[in-house]
């Protein structure tokens, strides 16, 4: 196979390693024999790129005295009362650049970032830049072929080895994807780990982080929150849902404890930043995790009016505006700017 | 090596060209419309890193915000709101920059992506140019002001060769009238070519003419300046002085007792010299003051005819004329249409050597009456007092002030002593080499539309052939778009102050951005645009105060002198030829000799400028021995009687 311009097998380079989704594509195909280059539509992009977990009602353990309802949360003496220093928040981007015998390429693109608040602008947060990975993902026991140098890169994930269970996983190509996909999701979670974990350590102000806490050891830090926008487990069953559904704006429910197997146990609460009036049950409703303590209450309490404060400015044109803060929106669109 | 201010940037649909850039910067940048920019390449093209210098013609700011009614939501429609917001948008300062220079200039590419810097003082004189004439040694570099940007503080100069000539010339300078602007810039413009002009290149001189107030009737007084001027006097390395050397003309009143001036004041007048024409002077501008309706081909064949055949040339009595007339002044004119009419009436004939009698009536009617059109400037007798045409001297301003006159003397004025310089660096016989003619109102003088005027052929002529000559006009009005296009178009260098944002809409603006113009329609005092034949985009510049009087405060601390008794003003312009004149030696003098003889003597006396002025004057007349001694004498020497009539005398009644 000749030599392509603006391609080059030397793996030793990092320098030589694929900076674009296209030349991703053209790397594969000089290193592995057979492989095809492949385009996916956008729909098909958006689609893998999507790990959808089937909606779950979930029972709240309150750990607050009482039982779970809502609870008014008094204004802020000032409307720029925040403890929040920082924004953290990574992002994915999956795609099948190739196919080598049925056996679906992955080219994943992982990101963190945080940024940090200083005389009320947000600026890269200059003690830990942002995080970036691009890297391969492929079942190495299906992918013939390849190259031996392709194999020992520390960018080239094996998505074909075995699990805990010691089970491989299939030949079936959307099987590959999902495999695929979880690998690269954990990549990024690793990378927004990273982060939480470095400004817990050198930071005295609360981090706002876009997603759960639970897999971080940050979770034990009173700096770490965790904000959850979406809602495919809603811990509401039996009365509390109406509790929850019924939310009004500026309040937040009774802390309960969530403790997902193989992760840390937190304390959540939910929190309606936007009157839901004319919008669907979910508009302005947001879960939000922070450390278990003995003040609980009264750090739900003041994290709620935080969180409240910093949903000025709007972070519009999102679609996700009325629960995104616009210090999360403005690290995504940082993320955008530098991936 | 200073740090960057901005970086490039250029997407598909604002990409960046061969002339135009764009650039961000942090929100607190010192960077502005107007301020030149440098960009770094970073990649070498025929292995050299190319540098692009520009200036900043547009500014945009803006934040993440999609649409304004997101803001109005996210603050619950209460602008107050917004300043409790716990974070500011993201908002981005913006810039476009026309590309002053690149460097290679070959081959000429797009702007490179790169890191930009504020154009340091080495910076601005390689993207204006400024290099190739301000090599040590041989500079043509005349300083206009100093341009200023963050921590750069850079003199800019302008080229002599394409201000004085003879590779451009001219400089037209517009702005709004009442800020002083124009006045000022060319006043400080004239200084600081007097000071930088190389010697090389010879001498220069400044005519300026006062059109209007005071303003340049005090320009060897020294005015007031603060130490921010002084301090770009000195940078530009000119002295804070006023002019050392300066020569006022100006006519006298219709009443020719004193000159029509604003520097009048008895203090002043040392440096005033009367402005007098006579026919001989005046009969070659006729063209000035007869307008196209009453100069057709047969008055202009009479008129010409007068000049060459009848003025300065004794004609003798034929069968038209009574008698022989020699004609110097507009008396003898005068006498000479009246013998010839009479004659012709008197033969009843029709025409005078194929010029027909009413042509003749027609002329003698358009010529009579100049010396009254035109009184005080224009003399009857024929006494000529005239700029120092031939002996003009070096670094010398001569101001010739017709801010008092009637329109007709004002063109008269201009059209006569201009042609003069023109004649006389045609010859090489000025005394200088170069001179500038300074006009104001150039909308009243040469205007884009209306009837094509002698003074305006005269402006246009200068334009467009005077840098040949040495004859370079610094014209100012207020409305560039109305002057005629080939005057401001030939100037080599134009000058922008504060403009009226109606004459900015016009379209001779269109090629400055709309920041540009916005900044053009706000500028402080003090601060020009400036447009030079080197600067590929205009450059704002700021420049000192003139060193010399205000127009208001010189007319307020020399008063113009009030209308005086004709000893009075006698006694004022002799005294300061000769120390023993005094005002009951001038009343003496009126009371022995006719008006018209006095003014004669008078301007015969100024113009000889004699070391002993009262002898001079008193010399000009025929001696006359006064009433009461001769009857004095009559009583002393015959003390005859008066005979008594006989008493028988049979006449007597």
């Amino acid at each position: 196979m000749g030599h392509r311009a603006g391609i080059d097998i030397d793996l030793d380079t990092s320098e030589r390693w694929p900076s674009s989704v296209h030349a991703a594509r053209r790397f594969i195909l000089e290193g592995i024999a057979g492989a095809s280059a492949v385009d996916e539509p956008q729909a098909e992009r958006e689609r893998i790129s999507r790990a959808d977990e089937p909606p779950v009602l979930a029972v709240p353990e309150p750990i607050e005295p009482g039982r779970f309802r809502a609870i008014d949360v008094s204004p802020a003496e000032s409307r720029r009362a925040t403890g929040f220093g920082g924004f953290l928040d990574g992002t994915q981007e999956v795609r099948v650049t190739n196919w080598c015998a049925g056996i679906p390429i992955v080219w994943g693109t992982v990101g963190a970032a945080v940024l940090s608040r200083v005389n009320r602008r947000l600026v890269a947060w200059p003690r830990l830049g942002p995080l970036a990975n691009k890297r391969y993902y492929l079942p190495f026991r299906y992918v013939t072929g390849m190259q031996p140098e392709l194999a020992v890169h520390p960018d080239v994930v094996d998505t074909g080895a075995a699990d805990s269970s010691g089970a491989f996983p299939t030949r079936h190509p959307a099987a590959l994807l999902e495999r695929a996909f979880q690998a690269v999701q954990r990549d990024r979670e690793r990378l927004e780990q990273t982060l939480a974990e470095h400004w817990c350590e050198r930071e005295s102000t609360a981090l706002y982080i876009d997603g759960s806490i639970t897999m971080s050891a940050a979770a034990s830090s009173p700096l770490a929150v965790g904000v959850i926008k979406s809602h495919r487990t809603l811990y509401a069953d039996g009365g509390a849902f109406d509790v929850v559904m019924g939310l009004k704006s500026g309040k937040r429910t009774t802390v309960f404890r969530v403790k997902p197997r193989s992760r840390q146990s937190v304390g959540s609460f939910y929190v309606r930043t936007r009157n839901p009036a004319g919008h669907d049950a979910l508009f302005g409703l947001i879960r939000v995790e922070i450390s278990e303590s003995d003040d609980i209450s009264a750090r739900a309490d003041e994290i709620t009016r935080w969180i409240i404060n910093e949903g000025s400015p709007l972070a519009m044109p999102d679609a996700r505006w009325d629960r995104m803060s616009y210090g999360i929106s403005e690290t995504d669109e940082f993320l955008r700017a530098i991936s | 090596m200073t740090s960057p201010l901005g970086r490039v940037v250029a997407t598909e649909r604002r990409p960046n060209t061969p002339h135009e850039f764009h650039f961000w910067t942090a929100l607190d940048s010192p960077v502005g419309i107007g301020t030149i920019v440098r960009v770094d390449g970073a990649n070498p093209v025929d292995g050299q890193i190319p540098h692009v210098y520009g200036i900043v013609v547009e500014g945009f700011s803006y934040t993440d915000l999609q649409s304004p009614m997101h803001d109005v939501l996210g603050y619950d429609g209460v602008p107050g709101n917004a300043g409790y917001a716990v974070t500011e948008r993201t908002e981005i300062r913006l810039y476009s920059a026309a590309v002053l220079r690149q460097i290679p200039d070959e081959p000429l590419q797009p702007v490179p992506m790169g890191e930009v810097f504020l154009a340091e003082q080495e910076d601005v004189a390689i993207a204006l140019r400024m290099d190739s004439y301000l090599k040590e040694g041989a500079s043509t570099g005349i300083p206009i002001g100093v341009y200023r940007a963050g921590a750069t503080d850079s003199v800019i100069y302008l080229d002599a060769d394409f201000l004085i000539g003879p590779e451009a010339a001219h400089l037209n300078i517009s702005g709004v009238s009442g800020l002083a602007t124009k006045t000022s810039a060319v006043e400080w413009l004239l200084k600081s070519v007097f000071t930088h002009f190389p010697e090389s290149k010879g001498s220069i001189a400044a005519v300026c003419f006062n059109v209007k107030g005071p303003d340049l009737c005090y320009l060897d007084l020294p005015g007031r300046i603060d130490e921010r001027d002084r301090e770009l006097y000195e940078k530009m390395g000119v002295a804070a002085e006023p002019f050392d050397r300066v020569s006022y003309f100006a006519p006298y009143t219709a009443k020719g007792f004193q000159l029509n001036t604003l520097r009048s004041n008895e203090q002043l007048t040392h440096n005033v010299t009367p402005l007098t024409w006579g026919l001989r002077e005046v009969l070659q501008f006729a063209e000035v003051l007869l307008n196209r309706d009453d100069v057709d081909a047969k008055a202009d064949a009479l008129i010409d005819f007068i000049s060459e055949r009848v003025v300065d040339t004794r004609i003798d009595a034929d069968g038209y004329l009574s008698r022989s007339h020699t004609v110097q002044s507009f008396a003898d004119l005068e006498d000479w249409f009246r013998d010839l009419l009479r004659g012709m009436e008197a033969k009843n004939s029709e025409s005078w050597r194929t010029h027909h009698i009413a042509t003749i009536r027609k002329v003698r009617n358009r010529l009579s009456n100049i010396s009254t059109r035109c009184a005080g400037l224009v003399t009857d007798s024929g006494d000529v007092s005239d700029l120092p045409f031939g002996s003009f001297e070096d670094r010398t301003v001569y101001v010739v002030d017709v801010a008092s006159l009637e329109e007709d003397a004002q063109d008269l004025i201009f059209a006569r002593v201009v042609s003069k310089l023109r004649e006389h660096l045609e010859r090489r016989t000025l005394g200088v080499s170069h001179l500038i003619v300074f006009v104001d109102e150039l909308n009243k003088y040469a205007p884009g539309d209306g009837q094509d005027t002698y003074v305006r052929k005269m402006l246009l002529d200068i334009s467009e052939r005077g840098r040949y000559l040495g004859l370079v006009l610094f014209s100012a009005q207020q409305f560039r778009s109305q002057v005629h296009r080939r005057v401001v178009g030939n100037s080599g260098t134009a000058l922008y102050g504060r403009m009226d944002a109606d004459e900015l809409a016009t379209p001779g603006y269109s090629v400055l951005s709309q920041a540009t113009r916005t900044k053009l329609a706000t500028l402080e005092k003090g601060q020009l645009m400036v447009r030079h034949p080197h600067f590929t985009q205009p450059i704002f510049v700021r420049f000192p105060r003139p060193m010399v009087m205000l127009g208001r405060d010189g007319a307020e601390l020399y008063p113009q002198a009030s209308e005086v008794s004709f000893e009075v003003a006698l006694y004022r312009a002799l005294r300061p030829l000769d120390d023993s004149i005094t005002v009951q030696w001038a009343a003496k003098m009126i009371a022995l000799y006719d008006e018209a003889d006095i003014m004669k003597a008078r301007n015969a006396t100024l113009l000889a400028r004699p070391a002993n002025a009262r002898g001079y004057f008193e010399s000009q007349f025929r001696r006359k021995v006064p009433v009461e001694a001769v009857a004095s004498a009559a009583s002393e020497s015959q003390k005859v009687p008066v005979r008594t009539l006989p008493v028988d005398d049979p006449y007597a009644f």
